[in-house]
């Protein structure tokens, strides 16, 4: 949702279902490929793929970029499990914002929105 | 000295080492309902998780309620205890109401809840900014001495969460330095029902993603080597991949 806000103020046009495309499609944003891969190894637990992801975001964005990157990596890991873990409604400001974005993306048929609603 | 990143390969900001020192600090001291040996123990049962083959047939079972077997745990913790651990580590997206209503039925309370969920987040966060970096993870505090205060914060109430939780306009002294500036986002206030719970996910975010005083201000990096739009990139296809919504 963030992402919607700054490719806005950027003026750059941003094809958002690269977030849940990965690479298959193009978001237009720099480094896009190497960030990407760096976040899918990120998650797991393979250290030689890791290893690889990072040494392209370093070779592509820089070194600062890649510490940069494992930060949000680590960050959202984090995020996603306080949001999973207390079951916290979407804000206000972003309900309207974003449901034709939501629909679009396919993230109204994640797991934790269909548990939700089956919860009321 | 605890997250000495001087050896490390890759120049790290300075602020990281701070933050990661300032959590692990807040972690091995007792809570308010946990004492400090038990959120160790929570750091430890999240970094099981990852080889629990437990963990690993639920995640392929078509049901999280499938009977997957004894968890790998090593702590003094509960079963019930290490499984929540578990679960929030490595299948948090398939967690649910009526999950937590079991939980609590088998005798954990809201309180400790939220103190183990602000535990295990921010461990996961730090071991998972090592395994970025390539870098061991942090070994493990001795745990502080005391006891647990048995804090709860006034206004607290159910605002749609699964948990209670103290809303901006309700918040008080001394919790007023939980939302700084304007109405937070509900991931911030999800943990305010354990006060330290929020103030170590603010002190992580600072420093892992970005100043709470930037997040609103789209075009704002806080002077991070990636744009906002890479930042957020980053930040959205880490979400979609967990499968969170939010």
């Amino acid at each position: 949702m963030e992402l919607r806000a700054s490719a806005r103020i950027s003026g750059k046009p941003v094809d958002l279902e690269g977030i849940v495309a990965g690479t298959a499609v193009s978001t237009g944003i720099p480094g896009e490929r190497a960030l990407l891969a760096f976040a899918e190894t990120g998650l797991g637990d393979d250290a030689e793929a890791i290893g690889d992801a990072r040494q392209r975001v370093c070779g592509e964005l820089g070194e600062r970029s890649m510490v940069d990157a494992a930060g949000i990596i680590a960050n959202f890991q984090r995020m996603v499990r306080i949001a999973d873990g207390t079951g916290i409604p979407l804000d206000n400001r972003w309900v309207a914002a974003t449901a034709d974005l939501r629909d679009q993306l396919g993230i109204n048929d994640y797991p934790t929105v269909r548990l939700m609603r089956e919860a009321g | 000295m605890s997250f000495n990143y001087g050896r490390s390969t890759y120049a790290i900001r300075d602020d990281i080492p701070v933050a990661h020192r300032e959590v692990w600090k807040k972690i091995r001291e007792p809570g308010c309902w946990w004492h400090g040996a038990d959120r160790i123990a929570f750091v430890q049962e999240a970094r099981n998780a990852r080889s629990c083959m437990a963990c690993a047939r639920r995640q392929a079972a078509l049901s999280p309620h499938a009977d997957c077997g004894p968890h790998n745990g090593t702590t003094h913790l509960t079963d019930v205890v290490v499984d929540v651990v578990h679960r929030l580590t490595t299948d948090p997206a398939r967690l649910s109401r009526g999950w937590l209503e079991g939980i609590q039925a088998k005798g954990v309370t809201d309180e400790q809840y939220v103190e183990l969920v602000g535990v295990v987040v921010a461990a996961i966060s730090i071991d998972a900014f090592h395994r970025a970096l390539g870098l061991p993870l942090e070994p493990l505090p001795a745990p502080g001495p005391g006891q647990p205060s048995g804090y709860r914060p006034a206004g607290v109430a159910y605002w749609g969460a699964w948990v209670p939780t103290v809303r901006w306009e309700d918040v008080r002294e001394p919790e007023a330095d939980l939302y700084p500036g304007r109405r937070p986002g509900h991931v911030i206030s999800a943990m305010s029902l354990v006060p330290d719970s929020v103030r170590m996910l603010l002190t992580l975010s600072a420093a892992h993603y970005l100043p709470l005083e930037c997040i609103r201000r789209p075009n704002d990096n806080a002077g991070r080597a990636l744009s906002r739009c890479q930042i957020e990139l980053l930040a959205g296809r880490v979400s979609a991949l967990s499968g969170c919504f939010y």
